[in-house]
């Protein structure tokens, strides 16, 4: 079991470490798609629709995939439909694990954005809803006006078991626990 | 998504319905633009029947939500349910967002 520390870095960073068991692929689904924007949510479907359907908010679950592979597409792939995306899966009632590869330069703003996310849940914590509003969205030079700037505060909550990129930056492995039915015993 | 405006005494409602996914979300952000520009001052967003929403769609959210906090004006967001309701609990916005749990709370809330 990790300590402490641990728990708390995995939560509130996003951490960089290429030998994280999320990035075996043993056992894993595969698809690969053009880096088409419009074409994302349907990409996202077609992964999704290999789960479960004991899986309860499965809209949540496309709608945290779809913010990865969009962020692949967009951030990574600069929409250069000739750059692929490629997605290793794997669903049951008790997990969903993927694995989300680019061909771009890599996550290069990483520590930029857990040091901007380190400030926000600062705030967060004090309850200080205004001055919050210099927090709730992450920009870049490269951020335009369709860019939430802030898919990656909720898939850290989201994927509660790891979020973690390669050392090139190019591919995100993550993983989601599923709470289980809890059986009545006697 | 489909867009409808009706109007309560002061209060300019507006019905979304549908996704408020990346391809869309950008509609409900320059509607309220055009509205500011028509000085209405008093929105009230009715997410009842929106059952998904995106980074696309919270950043409209917030991009709306701050341009009127910013002008003094009045917002509130109403009926937020489902995965719409946990995706902005996963990003720490039920505070920021002015919220309600429903249309005659939110007019009530516009009155005091």
């Amino acid at each position: 079991m990790a300590n402490d520390t641990t728990y708390l870095s995995e939560i509130h960073e996003i951490r960089v470490d290429e030998n994280s068991p999320l990035f075996d692929k043993t056992g894993l689904l595969y698809k690969e798609f053009p880096s088409d924007y419009r074409q994302i949510r349907y990409f996202t479907l077609l992964i999704v629709q290999s789960a479960p359907l004991e899986i309860k908010e499965i809209n949540l679950l496309e709608q945290q995939i779809s913010e990865v592979i969009k962020n692949a597409v967009k951030h990574g792939n600069r929409c250069k439909p000739e750059k692929k995306v490629r997605v290793w899966y794997s669903f049951d009632s008790s997990h969903a694990q993927l694995i989300v590869q680019d061909e771009g330069e890599g996550f290069k703003d990483l520590e930029k954005w857990n040091e901007f996310n380190r400030k926000r849940l600062e705030i967060l914590s004090k309850q200080d809803y205004e001055g919050l509003a210099d927090y709730v969205s992450f920009r870049t030079q490269k951020s335009d006006d369709n860019d939430g700037g802030n898919a990656l505060f909720a898939a850290l909550e989201y994927w509660n078991g790891g979020f973690v990129y390669n050392n090139k930056r190019n591919a995100v492995a993550m993983l989601k626990k599923f709470p289980q039915k809890k059986h009545a015993i006697g | 998504m489909e867009l409808k405006i009706r109007k309560s005494g002061d209060n300019y409602i507006i019905d979304v319905n549908g996704e408020m996914d990346l391809y869309n979300s950008y509609k409900l952000k320059e509607l309220v633009m055009k509205m500011l520009e028509k000085k209405v001052e008093r929105f009230i967003i009715n997410l009842e029947n929106v059952d998904y929403i995106d980074s696309s769609g919270i950043g409209a959210l917030i991009y709306i939500c701050s341009t009127i906090k910013k002008m003094s004006f009045k917002l509130i967001i109403t009926n937020i349910h489902g995965s719409v309701k946990k995706v902005i609990e996963l990003t720490k916005l039920m505070g920021y967002f002015p919220i309600t749990n429903s249309i005659e709370e939110a007019i009530q809330q516009m009155e005091d």
